[in-house]
């Protein structure tokens, strides 16, 4: 089997061409044909499928794209050539549970998950892609640790290093991730969680070596958490992505995986990026050697995966990775809504639905307001995904398509003019930490609209 | 084939995203001593404005647009000649200068917005990733563009779309250019704290606010 340093020779090596001619002579024709091919087809009325069938072909197309495509190195200009024997055999070759992640009490070994499973999803708290002041990232911290259910968290990204904006490859993107990473272990130890792991890398730094200064042992990242590091759109690796890889290797981290399939991008509509985002799990094993994944197909235009098509894209590739593979993965939200809306509660709703029976392994508190609106986060909504998650697992894949389809109906025509919904301090009492009397209302409000639909919140 | 057909078969080429047919049609319109000017607006900005319009409303996605402009491009290799030969010129809405702030290696948002402004009937130059705020000032001045388009998708990136506004003020530029911004963390109010003259949501809402600036200038 390949190891890494044969991939970095393939990288230096394998056949040449621009970026527009992979593209254009690679990856949109062998996108556009594998998808005819075994035929993957979208059924808006059904966005949480239970084709195991198509589930399948999914699978099988999605190894065939990878032994047709490689992946692009952007900065050799050369395809790192995949071969199909050695692609099925790291899957084979994935061993279940090794890794564990978190230390002390907090340690726990990350498992699999079929279609349907009675297993309680791994419980990922927080938006690490969301943007914080230092002050309201530990308040947000700590309310995620102070969740009991929480399995990791994912800790912000700090926007500002002594008022001044922290910007990528700057000296201030060294001082963001060491800070971001300090901040967080302070938050952990005041609720009583110094061990749970940090599961997101370092949102703040945005090259390798931002996420190499903040893994310094003394201060930083520990091997117990993990480092999540990404394939770009689609089907594409840089240097700054193979330089994290070889670090962390070297240092034995967790490497997570992770790919944004673009709905509407180069893999086209949604079964396009279902077999973009099945291909990544392969990705991640196989390229990436990695301990686990995470995942999430986002909409071009919207900027969210909250609407039907991505339900579908969330659920045939869950259930395409989960039947074939035992790699790990856990699955992340984005709600067009922010905080304290009910309409943010619907789209989570639906998103989970759509993740928990399809065989996902983790669940991530889906991201308000697209992530992009900074302190727009709260650890409401990560208490929410977590209710939410152990109220429907376990579910059938028929009912939660059923549930979903009703939510649907609350908010898809609403995505486009989404509430962009309140910052922390804006629905938080800065100083209890604890939320607003109103924002209490409108949780139990919405947990009591959806136990009437059906949702057997425990 | 007549005229007519030619002109259809142009459009249809475009529209299918069909770079050998383009390019058969194009050169049958040269032999049938078509007006090139003619088989490209009545023929291939015909099928591109069909390729915008369904791409607007959902139905197609950036695969189509990008073949469909792939063909069009392949016509043009051969009326280009003939259109130069004329002496005549395509016209033009403006020149755009496009590129992802330093740092960010993002590209799909720049190179959706990049599509949609071609098939507009503006004139792109996409610098691509990574580019320092001098390399995007220099080359906005060297194409004479219009606009300065900034893509980030990163929050950490966002501060030098702040920083290219700022150096084109101290070098006494500003008034040169018309800044639009963009990118998954940008917003219509970060575009106005930065004092951006556009932003867009969206790859089709850029080519609304780039033809309303336009217009405003006159």
């Amino acid at each position: 089997m390949p190891n890494f340093m044969d991939f970095i020779e393939r990288a230096n090596s394998g056949p040449i061409l621009t970026e527009k001619d992979f593209n254009m002579e690679s990856l949109i024709p062998n996108i556009r044909d594998i998808v005819k091919e075994y035929d993957i087809s979208l059924d808006k009325e059904n966005p949480i499928s239970s084709d195991d069938a198509m589930a399948d072909r999914l699978y099988e197309a999605a190894i065939e794209l990878l032994a047709r495509t490689g992946i692009y190195c952007e900065d050799t200009n050369r395809i790192i050539q995949l071969d199909r024997k050695e692609i099925i055999q790291s899957v084979q070759d994935f061993r279940e549970g090794a890794a564990s992640f978190g230390d002390g009490r907090d340690r726990r070994h990350f498992k699999s998950r079929k279609p349907e499973d009675t297993q309680l999803p791994w419980l990922h708290v927080g938006t690490g892609i969301v943007a914080s002041s230092e002050e309201i990232a530990m308040a947000q911290i700590e309310g995620y640790g102070s969740i009991p259910e929480a399995n990791s968290v994912s800790i912000p990204a700090f926007s500002r290093v002594k008022g001044m904006p922290v910007t990528g490859g700057s000296p201030l993107e060294i001082y963001a991730s060491i800070n971001s990473v300090q901040a967080a272990r302070k938050a952990l130890w005041r609720c009583g969680r110094p061990g749970l792991p940090i599961m997101n890398l370092l949102s703040s730094s945005t090259t390798a070596t931002g996420t190499i200064a903040g893994s310094y042992p003394a201060f930083g990242l520990r091997p117990s958490d993990g480092w999540l590091i990404d394939v770009l759109a689609e089907m594409k690796v840089n240097f700054e992505t193979l330089n994290r890889l070889a670090f962390i290797q070297i240092i034995n981290g967790n490497i997570g995986s992770t790919a944004v399939p673009i709905i509407g991008g180069y893999a086209g509509g949604a079964p396009g990026t279902a077999l973009a985002m099945t291909a990544y799990f392969m990705v991640g094993m196989h390229l990436f050697q990695g301990t686990y994944h995470l995942t999430l197909p986002i909409h071009f235009n919207s900027g969210c995966n909250s609407m039907r098509e991505a339900l579908w894209v969330f659920a045939i590739t869950g259930r395409a990775a989960s039947r074939n593979t035992c790699y790990p993965a856990i699955a992340l939200g984005f709600a067009a809504s922010g905080p304290c809306t009910k309409m943010y509660f619907y789209e989570a709703a639906a998103t989970i639905l759509s993740q928990v029976p399809s065989g996902y392994a983790g669940i991530q508190t889906p991201h308000p307001a697209k992530a992009v609106i900074d302190d727009a986060v709260t650890p409401m909504e990560a208490l929410f995904a977590v209710e939410l998650t152990k109220a429907v697992t376990g579910i059938k894949t028929h009912r939660a398509n059923e549930l979903a389809n009703q939510l649907l109906e609350k908010y898809e025509n609403e995505i486009p003019k989404a509430p962009a919904g309140k910052k922390y301090q804006e629905c938080y009492d800065l100083h209890t930490r604890k939320p607003s009397e109103a924002y209490r209302r409108l949780y139990d409000e919405v947990k009591a609209e959806l136990s009437g639909i059906g949702i057997p919140f425990i | 084939m007549n005229k007519q057909e030619i002109l259809e078969q142009l459009a249809k080429a475009v529209v299918e995203g069909d770079k050998n047919s383009a390019r058969e049609n194009a050169q049958a319109a040269v032999d049938e001593g078509l007006d090139p000017l003619e088989a490209v607006d009545r023929g291939l900005s015909k099928g591109m404005a069909v390729v915008g319009a369904n791409f607007e409303s959902g139905e197609s996605f950036l695969p189509e647009l990008l073949m469909a402009a792939d063909s069009f491009n392949a016509a043009m290799e051969i009326l280009n000649p003939l259109i130069e030969a004329n002496k005549q010129k395509i016209s033009k809405l403006g020149t755009a200068l496009l590129a992802t702030v330093k740092g960010d290696m993002h590209n799909i948002g720049k190179n959706i917005v990049a599509t949609v402004l071609e098939t507009n009937g503006f004139e792109v130059v996409d610098i691509g990733i990574d580019q320092s705020t001098l390399n995007i000032i220099e080359a906005a001045q060297k194409h004479k563009a219009d606009f300065i388009g900034l893509s980030s998708v990163m929050t950490t990136t966002m501060p030098y779309q702040k920083e290219v506004i700022e150096t084109l003020s101290e070098m006494g530029l500003r008034e040169k250019f018309f800044v639009l911004v963009g990118g998954g963390p940008v917003t219509q109010k970060w575009a106005d704290e930065i004092g951006a003259d556009g932003y867009g949501d969206t790859a089709v809402d850029a080519v609304g606010v780039a033809k309303k600036l336009l217009e405003k200038k006159g």
